[in-house]
């Protein structure tokens, strides 16, 4: 497989995959500005931003948060390199570069969501949207994941799936470290209605609440919470599903053994942590250095493919 | 003007027999929602192109649902008189540059080759994979009565189109699978296969396997023909590769992939002679490899088609195609030329302008319809340019009479109307010479035009060929 293919292989799932995680953030925000607080309604559009890493962006073109301008910079703006469009936009892009590498189908998805995000961007919207971009964006992504099982199992498919999975484990670090102060034991003791929904936007956001229901029983607890998102491998979303699944792709790839075992050894301590840690060890330890050396690892990965395979 | 459906009585001609009695039991409402049906299709899946003065913009090219169908017995003498073209073709080339045969026996003039841009002179000497210059050849056919096609000109260089050919057909079986139960069509969809064994069966010298390896060369998705450079590399299962992951190392050619640097045996190329090779043709060329001519010169890898056999599709050459099959294979030409006067003579150039408004007068490089006058279609103002741009630059132009092409069914806003065909079979030359049955129609879709290239307003069909 051509080094230029395998990376916008890469490439194209990734940008895939951000398009999901943006466009559940916003509907993170979008719900949470229904609930009434004291003051009015809550407002999350800052965190949603922060954890969307659109806020210094956002700031530069605008200066107050509102939904409105939320919701036009995460999704349609081109200013935006991590936009849904512009995801779209790349995603379809690289697919052009290589749709050898592609089945019809999966070229079909990726082009068809590209034409009709254009549609959607040219035209007037309302507020009462937003969930329907959520939708539609999942969907896209879905029939995208879907088409890629159509692959022939050769190093490109699992180039596509390192792509997702290390772009999914990104996102959800980042989204907990965002939100990681609420899952401090500390939290537990504030107790109240703003905290449950604190949990319930981080719940929402990975798409897992009802799952968390099904996986847990009895209370809710910030534990539980923590170790639904870091340690728990049912959980589609964990940090340690995303590892485990990036080593399992790692180790598919026919090509080069040497350089997936060196890729390999950088690894090796994080999924040595997901495999062996407790919950409370990582709070112990500090649940946002553990998060944070989590991101720092991936980057880390990140670039060693890159270095190691399409270089 | 020869209607390829109705006989001059009136009647249905027996092979339009099926289709005709398909479109009657078509609503209007049908059609539309076929037509819709083919546009979505051909959108989805990317088969666009983009037109020379508005190159952001992707378009497709319209597809008219009705077939053009040709009987066996008139393929066969299509098939026939193509195939003897291609081998023709590709002698003259090897001729031109090696001994020169031709040249003594005074049948081409050698000042017409040499003097060509196109005659690339580091070819001198050197001689393809057998003798191959040009193993894809579109030859451009049109046909003014029962028995008269004409060969409108060759495409020595990479023809483009085929996957027109292919998609048009797989949309119609797709929308339409009875019409095939119906009328024995004879497949194309094997196409690529055969183009493949025709690149393998073509690996230079120094290739030690028995499965050569070919990749098909693309300038890149801003090309207006990439669609087809994926659609062919695809079907083919070769790597469709860009000049950045291909090097030169020790006089070979080496692609980068995830597992290292792969030797290439064969390029499929869809890159002009001109940015080939920065270090032997235009140095400021981006999308060529830098030392491939060595490599190829060396016999470390194929060229297909070959630098330099651009020549042999130049309208000036064209002329003397009927000379070289008599020449080279001792055969009477089975497809005619249409009569052509060069400009460059005096006396040619004289009866060009007396009679201009009765020709078609065309640029020597022009291609695309563009740099064209159709005499019978032109205002008198336009005459005129042309008349004077003829007069300073004779060399430039050749010129044919306007030809009567033939017409052939086609919806125009729902309705059944006559518009007027040509026809690009594609000949594949290599251990085989062969000729797959079907070629892209192109139609005029503008009333009484007679320009068919889809940069101005023409359209496809999908090309029948019926089993005996």
């Amino acid at each position: 497989m051509l080094s230029r293919t395998a990376e916008n292989l890469y490439w194209i799932s990734r940008y895939m995959e951000r398009a999901e995680t943006m466009a559940r953030l916003l509907d993170v925000g979008y719900r949470m500005s229904l609930f009434p607080n004291p003051k009015g309604y809550h407002n999350e559009w800052d965190s949603v931003l922060s954890a969307a890493g659109a806020a210094q962006g956002y700031f530069t073109k605008y200066n107050e948060i509102n939904q409105e301008n939320v919701e036009d910079y995460i999704f349609f703006d081109e200013e935006n390199p991590s936009s849904v469009y512009s995801c779209i936009s790349k995603a379809r892009n690289n697919a052009l570069l290589v749709r050898t590498a592609f089945t019809p189908e999966a070229w079909v998805a990726i082009n068809k969501s590209y034409k009709e995000i254009l549609e959607l961007k040219n035209k007037k919207f309302t507020r009462a949207d937003l969930p329907n971009f959520t939708e539609w964006t999942i969907q896209q992504v879905n029939m995208f994941r879907g088409s890629a099982n159509s692959l022939l199992r050769n190093d490109g498919y699992h180039f596509i799936f390192l792509g997702t999975f290390i772009e999914r484990a990104d996102n959800s670090a980042r989204l907990l470290d965002v939100k990681y102060f609420v899952l401090l034991p500390t939290a537990d003791y504030i107790g109240g209605n703003l905290d449950n929904l604190q949990w319930i936007i981080l719940l929402r956001s990975l798409s897992s609440f009802r799952a968390f229901r099904w996986a847990y029983d009895g209370d809710v607890t910030s534990t539980k919470i923590a170790h639904f998102f870091i340690l728990n491998n049912d959980c589609s979303r964990s940090l340690s599903f995303c590892i485990n699944n990036i080593v399992y792709h790692l180790n598919c790839l026919k090509c080069s053994p040497d350089k997936i075992s060196d890729i390999y050894s950088g690894l090796k301590s994080v999924h040595n942590s997901v495999k062996d840690e407790t919950v409370e060890s990582i709070i112990e330890y500090g649940l946002h250095e553990y998060v944070t050396n989590f991101v720092s690892k991936i980057s880390f990965l990140d670039n060693q493919i890159q270095n190691h395979f399409f270089r | 003007m020869f209607d390829e459906m109705y006989s001059d009585d009136a009647q249905i001609r027996k092979h339009y027999l099926q289709v005709n009695s398909w479109l009657r039991t078509m609503s209007s409402t049908v059609i539309s929602q076929k037509n819709f049906e083919a546009e979505s299709h051909f959108k989805r899946i990317g088969i666009t192109f983009s037109v020379k003065d508005d190159d952001m913009t992707e378009r497709i090219i319209p597809f008219d649902l009705i077939p053009r169908i040709l009987t066996n017995n008139e393929w066969v003498k299509i098939e026939k008189g193509v195939l003897q073209r291609a081998k023709a073709l590709n002698s003259f080339l090897h001729d031109i540059y090696n001994s020169g045969e031709i040249f003594k026996a005074g049948i081409v003039p050698k000042e017409i080759v040499y003097k060509k841009s196109s005659y690339d002179q580091s070819m001198i000497n050197f001689s393809p994979p057998r003798k191959i210059y040009s193993p894809i050849i579109g030859v451009d056919l049109v046909r003014t009565g029962k028995d008269e096609f004409y060969v409108l000109e060759d495409n020595c260089r990479t023809p483009s189109g085929v996957s027109y050919m292919l998609e048009n057909r797989e949309i119609m079986m797709k929308m339409f699978p009875d019409l095939f139960h119906t009328n024995r069509v004879l497949r194309v969809d094997d196409y690529p296969t055969r183009l493949l064994q025709t690149l393998m069966s073509l690996a230079p010298k120094k290739c030690d396997s028995s499965i050569p390896t070919v990749v098909l060369l693309t300038p890149g998705h801003l090309n207006s023909a990439y669609y087809e450079h994926t659609f062919l590399s695809d079907q083919m299962g070769i790597e469709m590769v860009e000049s950045q992951d291909l090097f030169v190392e020790n006089d070979l050619l080496y692609m980068k992939t995830v597992d290292g640097p792969k030797k290439i045996d064969v390029v499929y190329r869809r890159i002009d002679d001109e940015f080939l090779d920065p270090l032997c043709y235009n140095p400021d060329s981006v999308i060529g490899v830098p030392g491939i001519t060595q490599v190829y010169k060396t016999g470390g890898v194929n060229i297909c088609s070959a630098p330099g056999a651009g020549i042999a599709d130049d309208k000036a050459i064209y002329i003397f195609v009927p000379e070289m099959i008599k020449f080279y294979l001792g055969e009477t030409p089975i497809l005619d030329n249409v009569e052509t006067w060069r400009c460059e003579r005096d006396d040619e150039l004289t009866y060009v302008l007396e009679n201009i408004e009765k020709l078609v007068v065309k640029e020597v490089d022009g291609s695309g319809g563009y740099g064209m006058l159709i005499g019978p279609k032109s205002t008198k103002d336009q005459i005129s340019e042309f008349s004077t741009k003829l007069k300073s630059n004779p060399r430039g132009y050749i010129a044919q009479p306007t030809l009567d092409l033939s017409s052939s069914p086609t919806l125009i806003d729902n309705e059944v109307s006559g518009r007027r065909v040509d026809l690009r079979p594609f000949c594949l030359v290599g251990e085989k010479v062969q000729l797959c049955p079907g070629g892209l129609t192109r139609v005029a879709l503008n009333k009484g035009s007679y320009v068919v290239n889809s940069s101005q307003g023409g359209g496809v069909k999908d090309t029948w060929v019926l089993a005996d």
